[in-house]
């Protein structure tokens, strides 16, 4: 077991250096020049060579990328300057020759466009992302695990036909779509009887200027990320119970002459659950990367809008930063699963 | 002993049960109008082949029927609870029927591998029964668990209740299950198949098992099988279905000694006689015809012939078995097997690298002579199946020589390989899952083929597999049929189709009957000894019943553990067997003689 942790966890480093060097590719080949686009419409030539030699923009593409692992990695060398010691925080281990070995978080570098560090601002959003992602995920899972299970109790009746198409329709909505609509219906017609807003963050600024956390703005983006979940935890969660109900040890189950509840229940949602717990994790994880699309309609400030707000400016660090954190987000959420999916069926060895 | 049963006190009394199933073809009456009763104490063997009703008929006394396409019509079943309570199953309701399910009434399944939950510990499953009735703690419910499962001999108790189903094996599996079942002491236990999916050694040791608790706890039971031997070995009385009908039942003395219908001398002569050998197995249709009316029922008629009788003329002298065994070994060999090993990674490193090793095959060596049949015995996991496999390069070697026509079969290329493929074919064990659920018998028999390029154009390949068809007697109109409109023997003749589909020299049984009824069996053997015949093939026939591999090889080899025990004549094996472990698959075979019978009731 422990072995196998450790395993992954190489696997996934590698992951994520193979993550940085791709990404810093396609961003250092693209025909911006990050320099201008700090200064905006007005600069002078001076002015853009000088930022451009303080971003490390001059260097050779391979230099410039080592340099940033070097940031990035806990264990790290620099020269043991003052300044240094302030941009890292690091902690100094040994000394080689003219530079020292530290160890330090790892350094996620400035934010191009307002100066500030990249893991302050990823810091910010992550939260509000985490929050949203998790109850969306939550009431996808209540909602698709139970839906899926009284339709596959009743098996081509009007509730399990309602139930298939209703998600098929789900499941062809987009995210965006659904997001407009409900901000339309939810926000704006019914706004009388909701008190919902069109857009709106989880934490907002008040006249005085003081944050303040409005619940209320949880639950558009909530369910307009959740409805495809829904849909397909509804879908797994039937056709897998289907497959469990007529396998022999459910009529085990009937025959030791338990209820049909714990027959239900304990013998056949638990045989049922591996399938949907893959999608589940596979949606979390990509509602974690940030739900780029639902966080920019509804203006909600989490990873997603973070992320577009990045690209857009062309914030080289904000970006390599918050490609990273999903990347992380994805090898941690793969490796729960395996350890999730061996505490669910003893057969499935972990190796 | 009759008299002394009938003196006992009715528990089950069953009349008039009928129970359907609705089918794409219109209602079949699974279960026709059939009355019994079940007394104190008493065990009753209900026997017939596939189709007969008789596990149906189980399963509506628990009325675990599926629901649909299956639903109980009509009949009663009157369970006398206690002397002055009485109540009628089919009747009651489900709450109150539920109290008496895996309490008074507790039932065994055919498949030990599938009807444990593989998700819960093995202990906890029982503990989940007794808990449910009993109304006790855990902690109790564990003690009662623990004891149950020594009492079913269960090695180490306290493992087996720690352990998934998938960590024990199948025969411990049906230990846990027959546990379950007794938790509660049950009134009556109902056996359905439950030694089926077994070897014939684990098979030995279940019949014992429940011999003996049967005797201790005093319940009765109703045992189903398919096969009459099996009934020998326990039941007091018995009770033969066919298509829905009980068509006979008496005490066990009587339907061994005096079989009146038809159909009960047939299965009484189908299985594979030890002490004699014969040219072909009777089978049904030795004794009786089958007509159907327009209606849908059928009329049963008997032909003028006795059980000796028809076994008579089918018996083969020993002077003719050596003779035939002589001329075999006359031609070179068409296969050799030098020191063959087939190993598997067993356990392997951080890195990958693999440490120790499983040796399912290790430094076999025989011969077989152009025509034989070469049977190969052991229980499973001795290595009889990789050793098949690893012959046709279905699993690789690890080292040995494989010299098939004077070629070694694991140093071809791979159009070597594809050469050699269709002279060797394989007939794999379960007719269920061989065939693709999607494809029509017929495209299935085309395909290899048309692989091989054999015959010139589709539609000499059609009318070729139309005679193959008919060959392994099937009709010709099946070609464009799917695998799941025919039963298990008709499939197991499909897969044989397939394999002389290419005409090949050799063919490797791989437990090809052992997913069949005895009945059935007897069908599948005798087309197999016909085939042989016909188009002189060579067989290696793997089987984990000794009976079987001796009514079909000329020589036996008994495998055990990866090695070889011993081989030789397979008659010499059987009457003079050298080694405790092929003296042990002897004594396993469910021999169903009136003589053992006879001593049991002295």
């Amino acid at each position: 077991m422990l072995s196998y942790i450790v395993k992954r966890l190489l696997y996934g480093l590698a992951v994520l250096v193979l993550v940085v060097v791709l990404v810093s590719s396609i961003i250092y080949l693209a025909p911006v020049d990050p320099a201008r686009l700090t200064f905006g419409q007005r600069s002078d030539t001076a002015s853009l060579d000088a930022k451009r030699d303080a971003l490390g923009l001059n260097q050779a593409l391979h230099l410039q990328l080592a340099a940033y692992l070097n940031d990035l990695s806990p264990l790290s060398v620099h020269e043991p300057t003052a300044a240094n010691q302030k941009k890292y925080e690091y902690l100094r281990l040994f000394g080689i020759g003219q530079k020292v070995l530290v160890l330090k978080t790892p350094y996620l570098r400035e934010s191009f466009q307002s100066g500030r560090k990249v893991s302050d601002m990823l810091w910010e959003a992550i939260p509000l992302t985490a929050i949203l992602a998790i109850s969306a995920i939550l009431l996808a899972s209540m909602i698709g695990i139970s839906l899926g299970v009284v339709a596959s109790l009743h098996q081509n009746s009007w509730f399990d036909n309602a139930a298939v198409f209703l998600s098929v329709l789900g499941f062809s909505l987009p995210s965006y779509v659904a997001a407009m609509l409900l901000a339309l219906f939810f926000g704006y017609y019914l706004n009388a009887y909701t008190g919902l807003e069109v857009q709106g963050s989880l934490i907002v600024l008040d006249d005085l200027g003081d944050e303040k956390i409005v619940w209320k703005n949880l639950m558009l983006p909530c369910l307009a990320l959740g409805i495809r979940p829904v849909a397909i935890i509804t879908q797994l969660t039937r056709s897998a119970m289907l497959d469990v109900l007529s396998q022999d040890f459910i009529r085990t189950a009937k025959a030791k002459g338990l209820s049909r509840y714990k027959v239900v229940v304990k013998h056949a949602l638990r045989n049922a659950l591996n399938p949907v717990v893959t999608a589940i994790s596979a949606w979390f994880a990509s509602l974690l990367a940030g739900a780029i699309f639902v966080e920019n309609v509804l203006n909600y400030q989490g990873l997603g809008k973070l992320t577009v707000t990045a690209l857009l400016n062309f914030d080289i660090p904000l970006i390599l930063g918050s490609v990273l954190f999903i990347a992380c987000v994805f090898v941690v959420i793969n490796i729960l699963v395996d350890i999730v999916y061996a505490w669910l069926d003893p057969r499935v060895k972990l190796a | 002993m009759s008299l002394k049963i009938m003196e006992k006190k009715k528990l089950l009394s069953i009349e008039n049960l009928e129970t359907i199933f609705s089918t794409e073809e219109g209602i079949v009456k699974a279960v026709d109008q059939i009355s019994f009763a079940v007394h104190e104490g008493e065990t009753i063997g209900i026997v017939g082949e596939s189709g007969s009703g008789k596990s149906v008929t189980a399963l509506s006394i628990m009325r675990l029927v599926a629901t649909p396409p299956g639903e109980i019509k009509g009949g009663s079943i009157h369970f006398n609870k206690t002397a002055s309570e009485s109540v009628d199953l089919l009747q009651l309701p489900e709450p109150a029927l539920r109290k008496l399910r895996g309490n008074d009434i507790a039932m065994i399944f055919q498949e030990p591998m599938t009807s444990l939950n593989p998700v819960f510990k093995c202990g906890d499953q029982v503990v989940e029964a007794i808990a449910l009735h009993q109304k006790c703690s855990y902690q109790i419910a564990k003690e009662k668990t623990l004891q149950l499962f020594s009492k079913v001999e269960l090695p180490d108790p306290a493992r087996i209740f720690n352990a998934y189903p998938h960590q024990i094996s199948g025969g411990q599996k049906q230990r846990v299950m027959i546990a379950m079942a007794l938790s509660c002491n049950p009134k009556v236990l109902i056996a359905d198949e439950p030694t089926t999916a077994l070897d014939v050694t684990v098979q030995k040791s279940i019949l014992a098992l429940m011999n003996t608790l049967k005797k201790e706890l005093g319940a009765a039971v109703i045992f189903i099988t398919h096969d009459l031997g099996v009934i020998g070995e326990l039941a007091d009385r018995v009770i033969v279905m066919y298509k829905g009908k009980i068509v006979e039942q008496g005490t066990v003395l009587d339907i061994f000694k005096r079989p009146q219908h038809p159909y009960t001398k047939s299965l009484l002569a189908c299985r594979p006689p030890l002490d004699f050998h014969l040219s072909r197995l009777p089978i049904a249709t030795d004794f009786m015809e089958v007509a159907h009316q327009a209606d849908g029922s059928i009329v049963i008629k008997e032909k003028e012939r006795s059980l000796t009788e028809t076994l008579s003329t089918l018996k083969v002298s020993k002077a003719e078995r050596a003779e035939r065994l002589a001329k075999l070994q006359l031609e070179k060999p068409i296969l050799e097997v030098k020191k063959l090993s087939a190993w598997f990674p067993k356990r392997k490193n951080f890195f990958g690298k693999t440490t120790e090793y499983l040796k399912a095959v290790d430094e076999v060596s025989f011969d077989v002579y152009p025509g034989e049949t070469l049977g190969l015995v052991g229980e499973s996991g001795c290595g009889k199946t990789t050793l098949g496999r690893t012959i046709l390069r279905l699993t690789p070697a690890q080292a040995g020589q494989v010299i098939f026509e004077g070629k070694d079969v694991l140093k071809l290329s791979d159009q070597g390989l594809k050469a050699m493929r269709k002279d060797i074919q394989i007939i794999f064990q379960d007719p269920y899952s061989s065939l693709n659920p999607r494809m029509t018998i017929g495209n299935a028999i085309l395909e290899p083929m048309k692989v091989h390029g054999i015959w010139d154009h589709d539609k000499m390949r059609k009318e070729k597999v139309e005679e193959l068809l008919e060959t392994v007697n099937l009709e010709a109109k099946h070609f464009n049929r799917y695998p799941h409109e025919f039963s298990g023997g008709q499939r197991q003749r499909i897969c044989i189709a397939r394999a002389l589909a290419l005409q090949p020299k050799f063919i490797i049984c791989d437990e090809s009957v052992s997913a069949l009824d005895v009945s059935v069996q007897a069908q599948v053997l005798n087309l197999l000894i016909e085939l042989r015949e016909s188009f002189n093939l060579s067989y290696i026939f793997i089987s984990h019943d000794l009976s079987v591999v001796k009514f079909m090889s000329d020589r036996m080899v008994v495998m055990n553990k990866g090695v070889i025990e011993e081989m030789g004549p397979a008659d010499e094996i059987y009457n003079h067997p050298q080694r405790p472990y092929t003296q042990k698959l002897i004594d396993a075979i469910p021999k169903g003689r009136l003589a053992d019978i006879e001593a049991r009731f002295a």
